[in-house]
């Protein structure tokens, strides 16, 4: 009976609006425009252009914009986080969206790991955006820089290739050392 | 001549926290329904074959080339680079360091293009996938966003200098 009703209440769910939201081939074709959209809307408040979505970027001005209100220090940001009145909050939006979709949905489920884990993802998120920001972006403003017409954000994407492909490799042996 | 948009700068600049909220708010949504994720789409498609996600981070570009047409014909001031190749030639998009050449900006997209990719599949996503799962109460996702966080004062305080210096060192910026 309960799962009867659970089920009838996942159907419901299924329908319409979120049948798109699941298909990541919408999803991509919505965050690109939205992100042409922002920038049409926003770009008068200062650079740099394809900005529209970057996880890594937005993130770095929101940190960064905070310390150097904290601290008095001068790290970089982009112009239109330097010139706004709070920078772009874009990643704390995608927190509570995702958070508000999670619970909504019912997928909210509290995920531990072993210390040595955290201390690993610690490093991995670490190095993961200075890399990024050598490359000037998280893999989606490569993605929007590709469209937008930047050629060495194609080369950037070919290189997250390799690494992926060496990763795979990596992620293989050490597999199969384990046993 | 500065880029003009639809809002004027002084409404831009309170505009700028409150439409990008509303961008990510719908971006978490759709992220965390789709399980959206750039480098999951690779990965995915070398390990499995599977094109689901490979196809979500195509359509991002292709998303973006078609918003960014589509509005730069409607409001051309908004778009001054488009099509960037066209107007300002290989120099990649500004938001990297600054000044360099593009010599050195290939570098640092290819040096910093393996390292992503790498490090992405190995802790199993990209940042808009780790920030979902931290979403969805994943709290080593949440590490990784805090390292991210951490990673960020440290690029901008000392690495990015650094680099910059070395490239010159080297000739090459």
């Amino acid at each position: 009976m309960i799962m009867a009703e659970t089920k009838a209440k996942n159907e419901e769910k299924e329908s319409g609006l979120d049948v798109l939201a699941r298909s990541p081939l919408y999803v991509g074709l919505a965050i690109g425009i939205l992100a042409a959209l922002v920038q049409v809307l926003l770009i008068s408040a200062g650079g740099p252009e394809a900005y529209g979505f970057c996880v890594a970027c937005h993130t770095r001005d929101v940190v960064n914009v905070a310390v150097n209100d904290i601290a008095g220090t001068k790290l970089a940001v982009a112009a239109i986080s330097q010139n706004a009145i709070l920078p772009v909050m874009t990643v704390i939006g995608v927190l509570i969206g995702a958070f508000v979709s999670a619970k909504y949905y019912q997928e909210f489920r509290t995920k531990t790991g072993t210390i040595t884990s955290y201390v690993w993802y610690l490093m991995g998120g670490l190095f993961f955006m200075i890399f990024a920001l050598f490359m000037g972006g998280c893999p989606y403003r490569i993605g929007l820089r590709i469209g937008y017409g930047d050629v060495v954000a194609l080369i950037g994407v070919i290189a997250i290739i390799a690494g992926v492909l060496m990763g795979i490799k990596m992620a293989t042996a050490m597999a199969e050392r384990e046993g | 001549m500065a880029a003009a948009g639809w809002l004027s700068k002084d409404v831009a600049i309170i505009a700028v926290p409150i439409v990008t909220l509303l961008l990510g708010l719908l971006i978490g949504w759709l992220g965390q329904r789709s399980g959206f994720c750039s480098i999951g789409g690779f990965r995915d498609f070398f390990m499995f074959r599977h094109t689901r996600l490979l196809y979500g981070y195509l359509a991002l570009i292709v998303g973006g080339f078609i918003g960014y047409m589509v509005f730069s014909l409607i409001t051309p001031a908004a778009f001054e680079g488009f099509f960037w190749l066209l107007k300002k030639g290989l120099m990649p998009v500004p938001g990297a360091p600054a000044n360099l050449t593009v010599t050195a900006y290939i570098i640092l997209a290819v040096i910093g293009g393996i390292a992503v990719g790498l490090i992405g599949v190995l802790l199993g996503g990209c940042p808009l996938r780790q920030v979902v799962m931290t979403a969805e109460g994943n709290l080593r996702s949440l590490c990784f966003v805090i390292g991210m966080c951490i990673g960020a004062v440290i690029f901008a305080a000392w690495v990015s200098g650094w680099g910059v210096t070395l490239l010159k060192a080297a000739g090459i910026a």
